[in-house]
């Protein structure tokens, strides 16, 4: 049982990956789109009177699947802690997760029967699509970004990265014990930079402006200009040659730290907000009855 | 031997290497160069960097060159004397300098141990590859703001609401000013009850209690009923289908059936509260005549396909004093028993006397070449309808009733009082006598002789005997060619010998529909001729309503697909009063959202009464000869 079981799982995964998105020629998607071409068909066959609103009987129903689904949609968060195979496996989970979420966009907004206003209603609204729009983000950068990551990685390791900066910077703490004062404080301004300093927007954006590595190159240079002696022999020439072997280092750990953050980012809103979402849900939902 | 130095530097594993180095000397020197007694391979050193210098057996000196800074336990300065009996730490860069008198050696000998204490470079610190890589730290984290904004969220759209509706109960008025609670509100409140918009408790009395109707009969207290109760409850159709099941859900949540405000919506934006909607009056009306068997209220559902032809209430007996008003379908062309004899086709002509006569008076009138509608029917206060036309207003200024002129004065009979018509007749005839001649008597001077005096007395009395000419004027005036009798129907008395003359009552409708509801100033963009063919008719008795077909060509039901979708409330009223329903008062008749057509009257509640009455009787009078 347990072999039958394994060789039909290791034939399903295959050598050809099936990602979550196309995950069972995307039946999650027609699903999802069922839900929304029904909701959207009652929708436009109910006449409600004056206006289509969100106390109406369909109205109700609309709602009631919506909450349910959001509730069920958060439930990922723990699901995702067990990895398995199968019917209900983490890839077809997650594969209902991505499209039931956007269906959320149709169900919920014909809930509303498009009646906004500055309330708590609207406040679980848009705050559920903040999390749908996060969520978009995610996936689009999940489908586009691993590759530029793996590009740029050029096969090395977090470990390897860290690894080479360090002996870099051992290499360059030797080279430069012979400079003066001045030129051994900008190396050591190099050596004190944190790799994975600055802030948010600089992860986000690759633009390290200050970076005290590549000032010591262009400093350490300009000094040279005026007192070059014998090439080679000098040991500015080795320290330099060893900042731009360090800049480099730290272009490609930066430009991975960048792609790292843009897969991240979203997930600092995803979840956070689906919190919020939850609780002006309950809010919602208690003050509609409360004020019946 | 002076100073012991002793450089100390560690294994992977933690476990020190010591090099120690004697030096038989008074000055050390300190410094990146190589050449240094005691060699810093630290950046933040400078080549020669500093001299530590033995004072005496227990004391030293440190002092950098150029007033380079370093720390002595922990205080920055560039010189300083420092006692070695009680150990000093003395730190250069990220070097470390432990002085204190070895313990092995004799008096004099110091010991200086020598230790790298920080990192080489900040990436070779130790790092957490896992967070140091990902954004965690750059990032405020996921649980605390997760919890945090539902604590926030929970409190200031949650509880504190709760708190205030609470606080709020039995509050008549909470005044303007914010109150948590309106963060629950569903969309503004209609026009009329916008002074309730910041007190929510007004409504929702009792928390998960659904709106009850004493809510509104708060304000609202006296709205009619739209009939009997046992009546209203035999009439309704049994729930089916989606019905059954939002009734049972109703059940379920404590809803009861035919609230206020299953009809009136609220929250429904500020606009004017909008109209109950076709269903719920064709859910009884559509099919009422299969429940209420004894009814007289004929079946509709939708006025573009299920709405019978119009019953207006027309005379249709007017022999005795007061007529006898019966619903007549229109399909049955009416005849309208008024009275009157007015053919309206004679006088909007264009071509006959009457127009002639208008020319003629169409200065001082202020009329066109001939008669329009207008010229004679007015409309009233509000434009729905029209004022009564009466003969002092509409008639006279052609029809009149001069008989008579005193010093420029001109006499005319009293309209409405036959008897005083006669009074005056009579009254003309005896004051016009004829002057005695003098020659009949009297002391007066006269011709000579018998013959002048007997012809004197033949032409007085002939003219005495043709002056008694009132009896002859009075039925003149109630005959054919009367000033009467080309309007009003005359009766004359049993005995035609006598005077007995009768005018026969006048009973102009005002309205035609006492359930039904028609704005002419809604319909102002229409001529008059549209719906009512004027200037065909050649009969008073002719009723010019326009049947159902003449409405269908602009107004359907609520649904339809036409110039104007109507609901039932465009022309009915459930709560029924005398004014215009509800969907025309407040201006929402149209789901077209056409304009208002006017407020008339504010809310049904106030049970306002129409003033103008449906009928208007008047004349009925006799004139007693």
């Amino acid at each position: 049982m347990a072999t039958r079981q394994l060789s039909r799982s290791a034939l399903a995964g295959g050598t050809n990956h099936e990602g979550f998105l196309r995950h069972r020629n995307f039946r999650w998607l027609k699903i999802a789109g069922g839900l929304c071409l029904v909701s959207i068909v009652a929708y436009l066959l109910i006449d409600q009177k004056p206006h289509p609103n969100g106390g109406s009987a369909y109205g109700y129903t609309l709602g009631t699947i919506g909450a349910l689904l959001i509730l069920w949609l958060t439930m990922l968060g723990l699901r995702k802690r067990a990895m398995t195979r199968g019917r209900w496996s983490l890839k077809a989970w997650t594969s209902a997760h991505v499209y039931l979420g956007l269906s959320l966009i149709i169900v919920a907004t014909l809930h509303t029967g498009f009646h906004f206003g500055w309330n708590v209603h609207t406040l679980a609204y848009v705050l559920m699509m903040i999390v749908i729009l996060s969520g978009m983000y995610g996936i689009t950068v999940y489908a586009a970004l691993p590759r530029f990551l793996s590009n740029n990685r050029e096969e090395t390791t977090q470990t390897q990265m860290l690894d080479t900066l360090r002996s870099l910077d051992r290499q360059l703490h030797d080279a430069a014990q012979p400079l003066d004062a001045g030129a051994a404080e900008l190396v050591r301004r190099s050596l004190e930079d944190n790799p994975f300093g600055g802030g948010l927007w600089q992860r986000l954006s690759g633009n390290y402006p200050k970076c005290p590595t590549r000032i010591a190159q262009l400093e350490l240079r300009r000094m040279a200009r005026g007192m070059r002696s014998s090439v080679g022999a000098d040991p500015l020439e080795k320290v330099d040659m060893l900042l731009e072997r360090k800049e480099s280092a730290l272009t490609l750990i930066r430009q991975h730290l960048r792609y790292k953050a843009l897969l991240e980012v979203w997930l600092y809103i995803h979840i956070p907000v689906t919190f919020a979402l939850i609780a002006a849900l309950a809010a919602h939902i208690i003050s509609v009855f409360f004020y019946w | 031997m002076s100073f012991i130095v002793r450089q100390i530097s560690r294994t992977a594993e933690g476990r020190e290497i010591i090099r120690p180095r004697e030096f038989d000397q008074e000055v050390l020197t300190v410094g990146r160069d190589t050449a240094s007694d005691i060699h810093l391979a630290d950046l933040a050193v400078t080549l020669n960097h500093a001299t530590i210098r033995q004072l005496g057996p227990d004391r030293i000196r440190v002092a950098t060159e150029k007033d380079l800074p370093f720390t002595v336990n922990g205080r920055t300065t560039s010189a300083m004397e420092i006692p070695v009996a009680g150990g000093a730490e003395i730190r250069f860069g990220s070097h470390r300098l432990m002085v204190s008198r070895d313990p092995e050696g004799g008096a004099g000998l110091i010991r200086i141990d020598v230790e790298r204490v920080e990192a080489l470079s900040d990436a070779s610190e130790a790092k957490d590859e896992a967070k140091v890589f990902s954004l965690a730290g750059k990032m405020p984290s996921k649980r605390a703001v997760a919890w945090g904004t539902v604590i926030v969220v929970l409190l200031v759209f949650l509880a504190w609401p709760i708190l205030t509706a609470f606080q709020s109960q039995g509050v008549k008025d909470r005044g303007h000013g914010f109150h948590a609670d309106q963060t629950w509100t569903a969309g503004p409140l209609s026009l009329a009850h916008k002074t309730l918009e910041t007190n929510c408790q007004a409504c929702h009395q009792k928390p998960f209690v659904a709106v009850r109707d004493d809510s509104c009969l708060a304000c609202h207290a006296g709205v009619h009923d739209h009939g009997d109760p046992r009546r209203l409850a035999v009439a309704k159709a049994a729930p089916a289908g989606f019905d059954k099941i939002e009734i049972a859900f109703k059940g379920a949540f404590n809803i009861p059936e035919g609230r206020c405000v299953d009809c009136h919506l609220e929250h429904e934006g500020a606009t004017r509260m909008p109209p109950a909607r076709q269903k719920f009056c064709a859910d009884c009306h559509g099919s009422l005549s299969t429940r209420l068997t004894d009814t007289e209220i004929s079946d509709a559902a939708d006025f573009g396909t299920a709405h019978p032809q119009f019953r207006p209430a027309v005379a249709v007996n007017f022999d005795g004093p007061s007529p006898i008003i019966r619903r007549v379908s229109l399909d049955q062309q009416p005849k309208e028993d008024n009275g009157l004899k007015f053919p309206h086709a004679m006088h909007l002509s264009t071509t006959n006397g009457v127009a002639q006569m208008v020319r003629t008076m169409s200065g001082e009138q202020n009329w066109g070449q001939s008669l329009q509608c207008k010229d004679c029917h007015t409309p009233d206060a509000n434009g729905a309808g029209f004022r009564p036309v009466t003969m002092e207003q509409n008639c006279q200024m052609c029809h009149d009733l001069a008989f008579d002129k005193v010093d420029g004065t001109i006499r005319t009979l009293r309209h409405g009082d036959p008897r005083q018509v006669v009074a005056e007749l009579r009254s003309y005839y005896g004051s016009h006598g004829v002057a005695r001649p003098p020659i009949l008597g009297g002391m007066g001077r006269r011709i000579p002789g018998q013959g002048a005096a007997a012809t004197a007395a033949a032409d007085y009395y002939l003219a005495v005997g043709h002056s008694g000419g009132a009896d002859a004027a009075i039925a003149k005036v109630f005959s054919p060619g009367g000033a009467c009798y080309d309007c009003h129907m005359i009766n004359r008395a049993t005995n035609p010998y006598t005077l007995n003359f009768e005018v026969h009552p006048v009973r102009l409708p005002q309205r035609y529909f006492k359930l039904g509801w028609f704005d002419h100033r809604a319909h102002e963009t229409e001529s008059c001729e549209s719906c009512h063919s004027a200037k065909k008719s050649n009969s008073a008795t002719d009723v010019m309503l326009p049947g159902i077909a003449t409405c269908r060509s602009c107004h359907g039901g609520e649904s339809a697909h036409v110039q104007v979708p109507s609901s039932c409330a465009m022309c009915h009223d459930y709560h029924r009063g005398d004014g215009a329903p509800f969907a025309t008062r407040t201006g929402n008749g149209s789901t077209s959202g056409g304009e208002p057509v006017a407020n008339r009257g504010g809310m049904s509640a106030t049970g306002r009464a129409d003033p103008s009455p449906v009928t208007r009787v008047t004349g009925g009078r006799r004139a007693a000869g």
